[in-house]
C-alpha cells in the first residue's frame, strides 16, 4: 500500500502520496492525529472497499480516532482522509451519506426511542409522515419496534446499541460506521447484532465499517479486516490468516453471571477450554480458551439451558497484544 | 448541504429540543425555587406601607432584573452546549448534514426562548405577589410589560455571552460565576464609567426610557438608542465569535 520513494530528480528520496485505491470508499494516506502529546493515529494508511470491513485492534489502538476523522468530528494533524471521494472535515453534504454509531453511550436516558429518532430525522431534513414511516421501518429492522415509546434510560445495553444503530441508519446513508457495536452485549444480543449488520449490507445495501477489539467477533461479520495497533494499520486482508495467528495464543474471556459455579462446571467439560478460574472476589470467571469462536458459538445454548443471567462476557485485550506485537515486528 | 428549507427545519428541531430539554430538566427546580423565593419576598413587601408603583418597580428591578437575570442565564447558558459536549450527545447533531452555523443558531435561539420563558415565570411570580396585594392597574401592567421586555433583551445578550464562553472553556461555570456575581453584581454597581462595562448598565438604560417609576427611571444612563446599539453590537460579536469557534471545534 505504501508508495516507493522517488529514485531520481529533485524529489529523489521523497515518498509520493499514493492515490486512493480504485473504488475505495475510505482512503487514508499518511494520516496522523495527535491529542496533545498522545498519538491517536500515526502515519495510518488504509483503503476500504465497498461491503463490510472490520477494524480490529486493542482498546486505544486508534480505531475510534479513525471513525472520528472519517465522520468529520475531528480533523487530521497530518495527512489526508477521503470518504466517498471527499474530505470529511467541515463537509455537511457528505454527512448526509454517512451514519456514525459511536462506541460511547450518547443516548439521553430521559428521551424515548421514538423521540430520539424524530430529533435525528429533523436534523437530517426529514419531516412528517415520511419520517414517521421511516422510523417505523428502522425500528423493525433493528428489532426495537415494541420499545420505541419507552424511555431509553430503561433500555438494556443491547437495546441501546440497536437504538444507536437505528439513529445512524435513519437517513439511509451509503456508509455506516459502527464503532464497537458488540461491546458489552450478552451472547444473544451479540448474535442479533451480528445478524443485523449482515442484513444492513445484504438487504439494505449499506457499506459497513465495523470495529471491535475481539477478532472472532469481526470474523463472524466479515472476512475483510484491517488490524490496527498503536495508531497504525499493521495488517489488512483476509481474517482467516490473522485468526490462525490468534488461535495459537490462549484467549482470556471474563464472564460475570448469577450462575458462576454451574457455568464453570460446563466450561471445564468443553474441549476448547484450557482453564477456568475465579476472578477477584469470586464475582467472575476468567476462562482461557484455545478456540474462542467455538466457545462463543456454544455460549447462547449453555446460557439458555442453565437459565443464567449474564452480566458481562468480554474478551480481555491482553491475549491479542502478543499477536499484534507479532504483526508489527 | 441540505437545502435552506431543511436547514431551517433542522434549526427549528434543535430549538424545540433545547426548549423542551431546559423546561423538562431537573434544573427547572432552581427556577421554581427562585420564583417561590421572589414571590415570598414580594408578598411580604407588598403588605408593607409602600409606594405601590415606585417600590414595586424597585423590587422587580433589584431582585429580578439586577440579580436573577444574569444568574439564571449563566446557569443555563454555560451548561447547555457544554453538557452535550461532555456527555457527547452532541455527536448526533454535529454529524448531521446541517451547517454548524445553523446548529449553533438553533441552540442559541432555543436558549434565548428558554431563558426568557424562565425569567417570565420568575417575573410573573414576583409581579403577582406584590401587585396582587398592592393593586394591579394599567400602570402596573405597563411596568410588567416593560420588565418583561427587558428580560427578553437580557436573555438575548447574556445567552450570546454564556454560550460563546461554553464553547471555548471546558469549565464555563467558573467564568459564569465570576461574571454573574462579581462583574455584573459588583463592577456593574460601581459609579462612574466603569459601570458601563456591565451588560446590565445598558439593559437598565433602556429600562430608564421605558419605565417611569422607581430608581430605574432615574438611572444615570447612557441614552436608550446608544444602549440598544451597544447591546446589539455586543450580541452580534459574541454570537459570531461563538459560532465561529463552534464551527472550528473538534469533538474528540
Amino acid at each position: 500500500m505504501s508508495a516507493q520513494p522517488i529514485q531520481s530528480g529533485p524529489y529523489a528520496g521523497w515518498v509520493p502520496v499514493a492515490p486512493p485505491a480504485p473504488g475505495a470508499i475510505i482512503s487514508a494516506r499518511a494520516l496522523s492525529k495527535w491529542y496533545g502529546e498522545v498519538i491517536g493515529l500515526n502515519s495510518f494508511e488504509l483503503d476500504v472497499l465497498p461491503g463490510i470491513t472490520g477494524l480490529v485492534g486493542p482498546n486505544g489502538s486508534g480505531k475510534s480516532t479513525l471513525f472520528k476523522l472519517v465522520s468529520g468530528l475531528i480533523r487530521p494533524s497530518v495527512g489526508t482522509v477521503t470518504v466517498l471521494g471527499q474530505d470529511p472535515w467541515a463537509n455537511p453534504p457528505l454527512m448526509a451519506r454517512i451514519g456514525l454509531c459511536p462506541d460511547y453511550d450518547n443516548l439521553p436516558g430521559e428521551q424515548t426511542g421514538r423521540a430520539l429518532l424524530r430529533f435525528v430525522g429533523g436534523l437530517r431534513g426529514m419531516t412528517g409522515p415520511k419520517l414517521a414511516a421511516r422510523i417505523e421501518e428502522v425500528a423493525r429492522i433493528v428489532n426495537m419496534a415494541p420499545h420505541m415509546d419507552r424511555r431509553m434510560g430503561g433500555y438494556s445495553k443491547g437495546m441501546r446499541q440497536r437504538m444507536k444503530i437505528a439513529a445512524s441508519m435513519l437517513h439511509e446513508p451509503e456508509l455506516l460506521l459502527l464503532d464497537e457495536p458488540l461491546s458489552g452485549t450478552d451472547p444473544l444480543g451479540r448474535r442479533e447484532l451480528i445478524d443485523l449488520v449482515h442484513a444492513l449490507h445484504k438487504e439494505h445495501g449499506h457499506n459497513v465499517v465495523v470495529s471491535s477489539h475481539v477478532l472472532h467477533e469481526i470474523e463472524r461479520l466479515t472476512s475483510k479486516v484491517a488490524v490496527v495497533y498503536k495508531g497504525r494499520a499493521v495488517a489488512t486482508g483476509d481474517i482467516h490468516e490473522i485468526r490462525d495467528l490468534i488461535d495459537r495464543h490462549p484467549h482470556n474471556i471474563i464472564v460475570e453471571s448469577d450462575r458462576l459455579e454451574e457455568l464453570a462446571r460446563r466450561f471445564v467439560g468443553m474441549p476448547t477450554v484450557v482453564s477456568v478460574q475465579y476472578g477477584e472476589g469470586r464475582r467472575s470467571l476468567v476462562v482461557q480458551v484455545s478456540k474462542p469462536d467455538e466457545f462463543f458459538n456454544a455460549m447462547p445454548s449453555i446460557v439458555g439451558e442453565l437459565g443464567a443471567d449474564m452480566h458481562k462476557m468480554q474478551s480481555l485485550d491482553d491475549d491479542l497484544e502478543s499477536v499484534f506485537r507479532y504483526l508489527v515486528r | 448541504m441540505l437545502p435552506l428549507r431543511d436547514q431551517l427545519n433542522g434549526l427549528l428541531t434543535i430549538l424545540m429540543y433545547t426548549f423542551r430539554k431546559v423546561i423538562l430538566s431537573r434544573r427547572i427546580v432552581i427556577t421554581l425555587l427562585i420564583a417561590a423565593f421572589v414571590a415570598v419576598v414580594a408578598l411580604y413587601v407588598g403588605g408593607q406601607d409602600v409606594e405601590r408603583l415606585k417600590d414595586g418597580t424597585n423590587l422587580l428591578d433589584s431582585l429580578i432584573l439586577f440579580f436573577f437575570m444574569p444568574v439564571l442565564a449563566m446557569i443555563y447558558g454555560s451548561s447547555l452546549l457544554r453538557d452535550e459536549m461532555d456527555d457527547r450527545s452532541i455527536t448526533q447533531v454535529v454529524t448531521s448534514p446541517m451547517d454548524r452555523l445553523f446548529i449553533y443558531t438553533g441552540y442559541y435561539l432555543g436558549l434565548v426562548v428558554s431563558v426568557s420563558a424562565l425569567m417570565l415565570i420568575v417575573l410573573t411570580a414576583g409581579f403577582l405577589s406584590f401587585f396582587g396585594r398592592a393593586g394591579i392597574d394599567g400602570d402596573a401592567m405597563g411596568i410588567y410589560g416593560s420588565m418583561a421586555g427587558l428580560m427578553v433583551i437580557g436573555s438575548i445578550v447574556y445567552s450570546a455571552l454564556f454560550m460563546a464562553v461554553s464553547v471555548i472553556l471546558d469549565r464555563p461555570i467558573y467564568f459564569g460565576l465570576f461574571y454573574a456575581f462579581i462583574w455584573e453584581a459588583f463592577i456593574g454597581s460601581l459609579p462612574g464609567k466603569i459601570g458601563t462595562l456591565a451588560v446590565k448598565h445598558y439593559v437598565r438604560s433602556i429600562g430608564a426610557g421605558w419605565i417611569h417609576y422607581g430608581e430605574i427611571s432615574e438611572f444615570p444612563a447612557s441614552s436608550m438608542g446608544d444602549s440598544a446599539w451597544v447591546l446589539l453590537i455586543l450580541t452580534v460579536i459574541l454570537f459570531v465569535f461563538g459560532a465561529y469557534m463552534f464551527r472550528e471545534k473538534e469533538f474528540a
